[in-house]
């Protein structure tokens, strides 16, 4: 069949096209379903129509979170509502914990760096993280609530328990990569093993263990979702799992789009900020 | 007698391997190479010459016997020895110019590189340095800002070259340096590379598979040879004492100089030419 050749060269219409035939599927299935639902059922709640779930949106992104701001809310622009509104609330104490916990896995590419080109901090560490990256780290979150309390630090220390194992061992992984060659001719050039370490390996493995973290941002996104659900008063996640109480559909569904949509342009700026920082790596 | 640039004294080197005692690479091998000579070691395919190659680097240890360079023992590559292996020769995250330039900047500032913004006037002595390096060995400035990706085999080879002579190593180390290129880039090579031994006086190992190659550019040939009379296929070294071919000799001389080596390569005694 030649629409399965590996040779095949599809024209750009048709790559938009297919590229684009799912979300229009998804949506037109979506909206029939809902549509025929409603038919039968006019107090339908599980499948919002498109309506609702607009009113639902403009309702969480323009109306003020709490009484003061409602109170403030008369007669502001619409940029002023929108800083007052729940969905702004939310999305800025999950952004905040979610980039603390970024920064916080900075660490950890340093320690898989270090694990990887000093033989004696490898032996040290290697077969303890390997154990830790087997624990699955929501089991850990009860012990996490005893130990750290149900505020922000249990939350961070959870995502970076979950996720921190898989960024070391990949980094390590990355390290030791590099051809041996490399380090030789680093020596020969006069460097220290901290310069080889820092000047070559680091520099040449950046680029992977940004791809690495950008595969991982998902699982940061779950951990803090797991975290923000059982233990927190506000944050994207916590509205979430307010709002299922109420079988608020018309705002779930647009809220988890808008976290898809978050973590969708936090990838995509990684990537870009990828591609300008080392055009040498994309263009190999 | 003054210290050799490099002297093997019964160097052996055995790997373990799972289910046999020990591999034997290397079955005691004596050498001693000279300041300024230009040494080629040639040998067929996992006969040791990279092992060989890496012994002096320091990157291994012999199992037996002693290696010294410049009268001493080494524990790890450093700057003595300049090296310029195969593949990977060059960092790739770095433009050809920042390449030349890591060396000395990596004397001056150590792994603190950022200090190279507070130091202009030592780094544009430098990127002068390395410019002249690059002209040296055929690139020009515009090559400069590009990444190793961007150039072909052969001039990443050249750029290798100047990265490694910058240094100004006492030793160069070349471990089968030409042997991805073409042809026509070779040639080119091996003649740049005489050219700049001539004119540094560097002692260098050229590391090579191909015969020709290391009868015209060595002006000592050493040929590792399979020890087919016991020692479980480990290699000897074979001085060979070649008469000073250049790549313009008689092609007849070159051919016969190349199968009289291969054959006492075969029958492991050194070759006696008048």
């Amino acid at each position: 069949m030649s629409l399965l050749r590996i040779h095949a060269h599809p024209s750009r219409t048709a790559v938009w096209t297919l590229s684009w035939a799912l979300f229009a599927v998804g949506l037109v299935l979506y909206f029939s379903v809902a549509q025929q639902r409603h038919r039968e059922n006019p107090d339908e709640r599980v499948m919002p129509t498109f309506t609702q779930m607009v009113r639902g949106f403009s309702d969480a992104a323009l109306k003020p979170a709490g009484e003061e701001e409602a109170q403030a809310d008369n007669g502001s622009s619409l940029v002023a509502r929108f800083r007052g509104s729940m969905l702004w609330t939310d999305t800025l104490a999950s952004g905040r914990r979610f980039l603390i916990s970024l920064a916080l896995l900075f660490p950890a590419v340093l320690l898989g760096l270090h694990m990887a080109m000093f033989p004696l901090i490898g032996a040290f560490f290697l077969r303890f993280i390997l154990f830790f990256d087997k624990i699955v780290a929501l089991s850990l979150l009860p012990i996490l609530f005893i130990a750290f309390g149900i505020d922000e630090l249990s939350k961070i220390m959870l995502i970076v328990i979950g996720v921190a194992p898989t960024i070391i061992l990949d980094t390590f992984n990355l390290s030791k990569s590099v051809p041996g060659e490399q380090i030789v001719k680093g020596f020969t050039l006069g460097a220290s093993d901290f310069s080889i370490a820092y000047r070559i390996v680091f520099k040449q493995i950046w680029p992977r263990v940004l791809n690495s973290i950008r595969l991982n941002l998902k699982a940061v996104m779950l951990f803090l979702f797991a975290g923000e659900m059982i233990a927190s008063t506000d944050g994207l996640a916590y509205r979430i799992a307010l709002l299922r109480r109420h079988m608020g559909m018309d705002t779930i569904i647009p809220y988890v789009l808008w976290v898809a949509l978050l973590l969708f342009l936090v990838d995509f700026a990684m990537n870009k900020f990828n591609h300008k920082l080392h055009p040498w790596f994309q263009e190999r | 007698m003054p210290d050799a640039a490099i002297q093997l004294e019964n160097v052996h080197v055995d790997y373990p391997v799972a289910g046999q005692a020990v591999r034997s690479v290397l079955g005691g091998i004596s050498l001693r190479i000279e300041s300024g000579e230009f040494v080629a070691i040639v040998g067929e395919t996992g006969c040791g010459k990279s092992t060989l190659l890496r012994l002096i680097l320091g990157e291994e240890k012999p199992t037996r016997g002693r290696l010294l360079v410049n009268g001493r023992e080494r524990w790890q590559p450093d700057r003595y020895c300049g090296y310029v292996p195969q593949k990977y020769s060059l960092f790739p995250d770095k433009t050809v110019l920042d390449n030349v330039t890591f060396g000395p900047e990596t004397i001056a500032f150590g792994a603190w590189s950022a200090l190279r913004w507070v130091h202009p006037g030592q780094m544009r002595r430098f990127r002068q340095e390395a410019f002249s390096y690059l002209r040296h060995t055929g690139l020009d400035e515009s090559d400069a800002r590009k990444y190793p990706y961007q150039l072909s085999g052969g001039m990443q080879q050249r750029v290798a070259i100047a990265q490694a002579l910058i240094m100004k190593p006492p030793i160069l180390l070349m471990d089968e340096a030409f042997s991805a290129l073409d042809p026509a880039t070779r040639a080119g090579m091996q003649r740049l590379i005489k050219k700049l031994w001539r004119e540094s006086g560097t002692t260098v190992v050229f590391v090579t598979h191909n015969t020709r190659e290391a009868v015209c550019l060595g002006t000592r040939v050493i040929a590792l040879s399979k020890n087919r009379d016991g020692n479980r296929g480990s290699s000897i070294a074979l001085d060979l004492a070649v008469p000073n071919l250049e790549f313009d000799s008689d092609e007849c001389d070159i051919a016969n100089l190349v199968r009289e080596v291969e054959a006492a390569t075969v029958r492991e005694r050194p070759l006696v030419y008048n």
